[in-house]
């Protein structure tokens, strides 16, 4: 029952949600040009990836899985998935890639899709942009150029409206991220803000004929039954949580900015220092003119500049500030629209 | 002369040796050689040591018996071993043997240990079954014990014969014993006894003699140092050797003499050498006394030794500080004081000593009438030198020393009142004195006032050196009375004849010595009418003498008026607060606090000043907290015990965490600046009053804001607390005072102000805590009553979300109060915006507004100001990008720069607006 809804809501909902994501997309397109511009996945997938998650992980748990699929000219086709082994602490031993390949070698016996495009990862809230992730995500995308991380939002899903999302990491943070150099100059050259680090790529859920029809026959059949929340406003909770969130990141944030601040401020006094030490050492030539200048040399290395903070870090609080703001925005953009909603109705009624 | 020197001195300063260690072989041979020289001191053989010999026996019979339960046992390496230290220890006894023959159980034991060890040795299947050590040492002590039991053959066998005989023979036996040691030497040389024993029959009783003299003399000088024991010896022994009395009594007298000279020499040509030098250096000496003192000296020898140590302490050379017959005048007296005080600071100088001096000094000036000026003089340096008395700073004078010194310091004082026309100060010089000149007003050097001030240096340190829970420290504290009355007179003294510096650095003094006493007096006056007093106690007030409030008053206001070095002010203005507040005056002293505007400089004072800053803070909190002012209470006393280093900062006591921190010398400041144990302020009863004021400010803020997040702590030691209280795993009745406070806080939360108090106000906390309060029914009613209104404050933040409205008068109910009280409490409460509620005049209730902003709300709140914190970082970083010599440069003096600067940011701030961020 529960399955069925879900895959029913999927299907309406999946229209508005690329609809969005094409917009950006298209916007997004002409910075980079990947490889990939449209993820089509299959139902079977986005219900193996609830089940996955339904069945292990609970609260601020996270699941993941690998997704298998193939490339047809820009877009992407996930066909099938299966989800990463839960780790315990009993089998720390397990050997992650090798029940990857086990599990491919497996999945080709049986003549299915075998090529590793990507992964899918659930999320709390939306807190997703983390250093993990982007880690792992390019390291993927640096073996297999065209793969992808779905996002699943559970909480969200639970709510009725499938957030599902694809996203990839442009190339400029994918160059950045090979030159493993996150100072604040590198990332100034490659003229890489939080909203160019990851691009989202526009996602179609995609069956095949027969399920179609299949479904068009059970929503007939189906008594639709909670049509009465339609208007509920229950999303309070989910509210207080993102702005909890959404504080804890600006906490960061400000942390990060005052360790940033301070290197600031090491920087230039050392500088001040040593422009004076300079400038005393040229006094001190034109007091005794003729003499051999001191080497400048020894000063520069008598002070070692401090270490620059990383600055990869506070890019993905900003990007994940973002992300909660969006959550939030959307959240509150559809209450407003359902307090519209049931004003127009009171008036209607009376 | 020289004969008995070399044969003498060299004999009995070898034997002097074998009386502490071990009978050396040449002593043997000299006895024998000797013996006839001695023989006349026979008269003298009556004296007798008795606890040398029973030392020496004891020490016989203790060895014999562990010998024996080595027998037992069978343990022959542990027999051989005692074996070999009771021959030893026979050796040491050896003088005493000598005379008193050789003790029985000696015999006894020779006897029975070589029949155990024959014994032992026909036992061929016990010997077979023995371990190798103990077999080896069997024939090794049966060798050993064969060879040395032929010294005592005849003993042995007489033993043997009659093993019962009793004790009282030994005396008879003197005669053979003494032999039988001699004997013993003999064969130690090679020799058979039996040969010499004969010969040398009618010396042993002169050697016995002589080791009895010997030891006579130590007995004598046991109380001497060893070395000069010694050298006392080796005189003495050397007079024993010549036949005259009058030789040896004379030997004594110099004995006596060279008692202080370094180790005799032995020899004969050392012996004169050492005489001579000596002899040298009293004539260079000579020189520099006066030389009146020369005549003397050269007409009696005798005389020359104890004039060459003019500067020893030797009471009897006392009397002949001065030659008999001449004249005492006042040149000749300051002569010597100035002589005595040469010595003075020089390493060699014996410190005691040259008090005695001084003090004969006195007398003898007192008693020729010298006047007044010159024993005032010789007065000041008796003071000083028994300040000097100490080497160094850290130790503390003896208590008889002390008592010298308050003495003496009286008597100067009795001096100076007596005679008006006596000028005292330091700035006379030395040249510019008039001792004895009667017409003119007599001028002496010295400073009364640096006395004193010493003199209550040394009292603290006394009292700092001494066990604060001792009887002792109930006597010296006695002392206290004698410190003020001295303080009092020289402050009489110094209001007359004194500059007003003086004046102020004594009743700097006074006040020291006043503030931080409770008047009892007073008080008790204050709290009975005067009316209401019958006469005698209001006469008995009287002649108290004036309240110390006035006292401090009047003396302070001087220090204010006339100071002119901010030290004394400062502490008088800190001794004046403390008085103060110790009387519950908390008004004037908060006022004289703030005025003086203390707390802004007080980091720069030193050290003790700082501690009695800290002191005078701690009394003003628990001087507020007895008014009830909690807030002001936990104000002052916030820093202190915030930093958890109370009894550091109020210097009573060192932190043992901080021990490893600070070196040896470091420690010994800090000890120094210790405040002595009677002006310690309970840290119990501080602490108490800090987290019971917290307690009555934290519990109803913490009430108010309970969903707030970002709220603050007022104290964070109470917070401490009740952590500490949560995280037990049983929670039982409270013991300590910090337990009862929490227990307190928790009961206060619920407000349920009954369980509270009871937890505040009960038997325990009465004992440990409030008994200790001047006014402790007082303070405990002022409690009550806070709690109560705390109570029903905590009460309405809790639960005023359950209620619609609330009766006032079910409120007064609840908490005792009167309904006055409670409508002013809830009044308030509305008015600073802390209760969402008005009052209904006509039902008495209060109704409750719902205001409170929804969970959503607050979190909107807080984020708000997170961001604009976060802006603001973010704006810094921004000036740091835009100007290098940005705004927040503020050490840039250059005011061109900062100008740029300040436009760049207004610069910047129109780029922001344009960016879109």
């Amino acid at each position: 029952m529960a399955s069925r809804k879900e895959g029913t809501g999927s299907t309406a909902t999946s229209s508005s949600s690329t609809a969005g994501a094409a917009g950006k997309g298209k916007g997004k397109g002409g910075s980079g040009d990947s490889a990939v511009k449209q993820v089509q996945i299959d139902g079977l997938v986005v219900l193996k990836i609830i089940k996955h998650y339904q069945e292990e992980g609970q609260g601020t748990e996270v699941v993941q899985g690998v997704l298998l699929g193939l490339v047809v000219e820009d877009r992407l086709e996930i066909t099938n998935c299966f989800p990463f082994p839960q780790h315990t602490e009993d089998d720390a031993d397990f050997d992650e890639v090798q029940y990857q390949m086990e599990m491919m070698r497996s999945l080709r016996h049986v003549n299915i899709d075998h090529l590793h495009v990507g992964w899918y990862q659930s999320t709390y809230y939306g807190s997703f942009v983390t250093r993990a992730l982007l880690d792992s995500q390019f390291s993927y995308q640096h073996a297999i150029e065209e793969s992808v991380v779905l996002i699943y939002d559970p909480i969200k899903t639970a709510q009725g409206s499938l957030s599902l999302k694809a996203y990839r990491l442009t190339p400029k943070l994918m160059e950045v991220c090979k030159e493993k150099d996150f100072s604040p100059e590198a990332l100034k050259k490659a003229n890489i803000t939080f909203e160019y680090m990851f691009e989202e790529v526009p996602i179609v859920i995609k069956n095949s004929h027969l399920i179609n029809v299949l479904m068009w026959e059970l929503e007939k059949k189906s008594a639709v039954a909670d049509k009465h929340e339609l208007l509920s406003l229950a999303s309070s909770n989910h509210l207080g949580k993102n702005l909890q969130l959404l504080m804890d990141r600006v906490d960061e944030m400000s942390q990060d900015i005052v360790k940033y601040n301070t290197y600031m401020r090491n920087t230039s006094k050392q500088q001040q220092q040593k422009h004076q030490q300079r400038r005393q050492q040229e006094n001190m030539q034109r007091q005794s003119r003729g003499e051999p200048p001191l080497p400048e040399e020894d000063l520069s290395k008598l002070f070692k500049p401090p270490q620059p903070p990383a600055r990869m870090d506070s890019l993905l609080i900003a990007g994940q500030i973002n992300t909660y703001c969006q959550n939030i925005k959307e959240f509150t953009a559809q209450n407003l629209g359902k307090l519209f909603m049931a004003q127009a109705l009171q008036e209607y009624n009376n | 002369m020289s004969r008995f020197f070399t044969t003498g001195s060299d004999s009995e300063s070898e034997s002097s040796l074998s009386g502490e260690e071990l009978v050396t072989k040449p002593v043997g041979g000299n006895y024998g050689k000797q013996p006839l020289l001695l023989s006349e001191d026979e008269e003298d053989t009556k004296r007798v040591v008795r606890s040398a010999k029973d030392k020496r026996f004891e020490e016989l019979t203790n060895l014999i018996r562990t010998i024996r339960n080595a027998m037992k046992i069978r343990d022959v390496t542990k027999c051989l071993e005692e074996f070999e230290l009771l021959g030893k220890a026979y050796g040491k006894a050896k003088s005493i043997v000598d005379k008193e023959g050789v003790p029985r159980f000696y015999i006894r034991i020779l006897a029975d240990l070589e029949d155990y060890l024959n014994e032992l040795w026909e036992d061929k299947e016990g010997k077979k079954k023995m371990n190798k050590n103990n077999a080896k040492a069997l024939s090794t002590l049966r060798q050993k014990i064969r060879k040395y039991n032929r010294d005592f053959e005849s003993h042995i066998t007489s033993y043997k014969q009659n093993p019962e005989q009793s004790a009282d023979e030994d005396a008879e036996k003197n005669e053979e014993d003494s032999e039988g040691s001699s004997d013993e030497d003999e064969d130690e040389d090679g020799v058979s006894a039996a040969t010499f024993l004969k010969k040398k029959s009618e010396a042993p009783s002169g050697e016995s003699r002589k080791f009895l003299k010997k030891m006579d003399v130590r007995a004598r000088d046991e109380d001497e140092d060893s070395e000069d024991s010694e050298d006392d010896e080796d005189w003495d022994t050397g007079s024993t050797s010549s036949d005259s009395d009058s030789e040896e009594e004379e030997g004594k007298q110099t004995a006596l003499a060279s008692r202080f000279l370094k180790k005799a020499p032995t020899t004969d040509e050392d012996k004169k050498a050492a005489e001579k030098k000596r002899e040298d250096k009293a004539k260079k000496k000579h020189d520099r006394k006066s030389k009146r003192l020369d005549e003397e000296e050269e007409d009696n020898e005798g005389g020359e030794w104890e004039r060459v140590r003019g500067g020893v302490p030797l009471v009897k050379e006392k009397p002949k500080m001065f030659a008999k017959g001449t004249e005492i005048t006042h040149a000749v007296v300051i002569k010597k004081l100035n002589e005595i005080l040469q010595a003075r600071g020089k390493k060699g100088t014996d410190r005691a000593a040259q008090i005695e001096l001084l003090q004969l000094l006195v007398q003898i000036a007192a008693e020729n009438n010298l006047g007044e000026g010159v024993i005032v003089k010789i007065k000041f340096n008796i003071i000083a030198s028994l300040y000097d008395y100490n080497p160094n700073l850290a130790t503390y004078m003896k208590p008889e020393m002390w008592g010298k010194c308050l003495d003496c310091i009286n008597e100067l004082m009795d001096i100076l009142f007596a005679n008006p026309n006596i000028f005292v100060g330091e700035n006379i010089l030395e040249e510019s004195e008039n001792l004895h000149n009667a017409d003119q007003p007599l001028r002496v050097r010295g400073c009364i006032l640096t006395l004193v001030e010493r003199m209550d240096e040394e009292f603290t340190k006394i009292m700092q050196n001494t066990d604060p829970h001792s009887q002792e420290y109930v006597e010296h504290l006695k002392d206290e009375a004698q410190v003020c009355a001295i303080i009092e007179r020289v402050q009489r003294y110094l209001e007359e004849k004194g500059t007003t510096e003086e004046v102020c650095r004594i009743y700097l003094l006074r006040i020291l010595h006043t503030y931080y006493k409770f008047d009892y007096k007073a008080h008790q006056r204050q709290l009975t009418p005067p009316e209401g007093s019958s006469k005698s106690e209001q006469d008995q007030a009287e002649n108290e003498g004036e309240d110390s409030a006035v006292l401090m008053e009047r003396l302070c206001k001087y220090i204010y008026a006339k100071d002119r070095t901010d030290r004394i002010r400062t502490c008088a203005i800190l001794c004046h607060i403390y008085h103060h507040a110790l009387h519950s005056r908390w008004y004037q002293a908060r006022d004289l606090m703030l005025m003086s505007h203390l707390q802004d400089n007080i980091q720069h004072a030193d050290p003790p000043v700082q501690i009695l800053y800290n002191r005078t803070m701690v009394q003003l909190g628990i001087c507020a907290f007895r008014q009830g002012l909690t807030k002001d209470a936990h104000n002052a006393l916030l820093d202190i015990q915030s930093s958890g280093r109370a009894k550091e900062l109020l210097g009573q006591g060192l932190l043992l965490r901080s021990l490893q921190e600070r070196n040896q010398e470091q420690e010994k400041v800090e000890r120094r600046r210790q405040v002595p144990f009677h002006l310690h302020i309970n840290l119990e009863l501080l602490e108490c009053v800090y987290l019971v004021s917290a307690m009555l400010l934290e519990i109803p803020y913490m009430a108010a804001h309970e969903s707030d997040a970002r709220r603050r702590m007022i104290s964070k030691q109470f917070h401490h607390q009740l952590r500490v209280g949560e995280r037990q795993p049983l929670l039982g009745p409270p013991e300590s005072m910090r337990e009862h406070v929490v227990a307190a806080s928790k009961a206060m939360k619920m407000g349920d102000w009954k369980t509270c108090h009871s937890f505040i106000i009960n038997e325990k906390m009465n004992g440990k805590v409030w008994d200790l309060f001047p006014e402790a029914d007082k303070v405990r009613t002022m409690l009550v009553r806070k709690i109560q209104e705390e109570s029903l404050r905590t009460y309405l933040f809790t639960y005023s979300s359950v209620y619609d409205s609330i009766s006032m008068e079910t409120l007064s109910d609840m908490f005792e109060l009167d309904l006055p009280t409670v409508h002013s409490i809830i009044s308030k409460m509305i008015i600073n915006e802390e209760l969402m509620a008005s009052l209904d005049q006509p039902t008495q209730t209060v109704v409750m507004h719902r205001t409170e902003p929804t969970a959503q709300q607050n979190l909107a709140l807080q984020l708000a100001e997170k961001l604009g914190s976060l802006v603001e970082n973010n704006e810094r970083v921004f000036d740091h990008k835009q100007g290098t010599y940005g705004g927040y440069f503020r050490d840039q003096k250059d005011g061109y720069r900062k100008n740029e600067g300040y436009m760049r940011r207004g610069g910047y701030r129109q780029q922001q607006s344009q960016t879109a961020y």
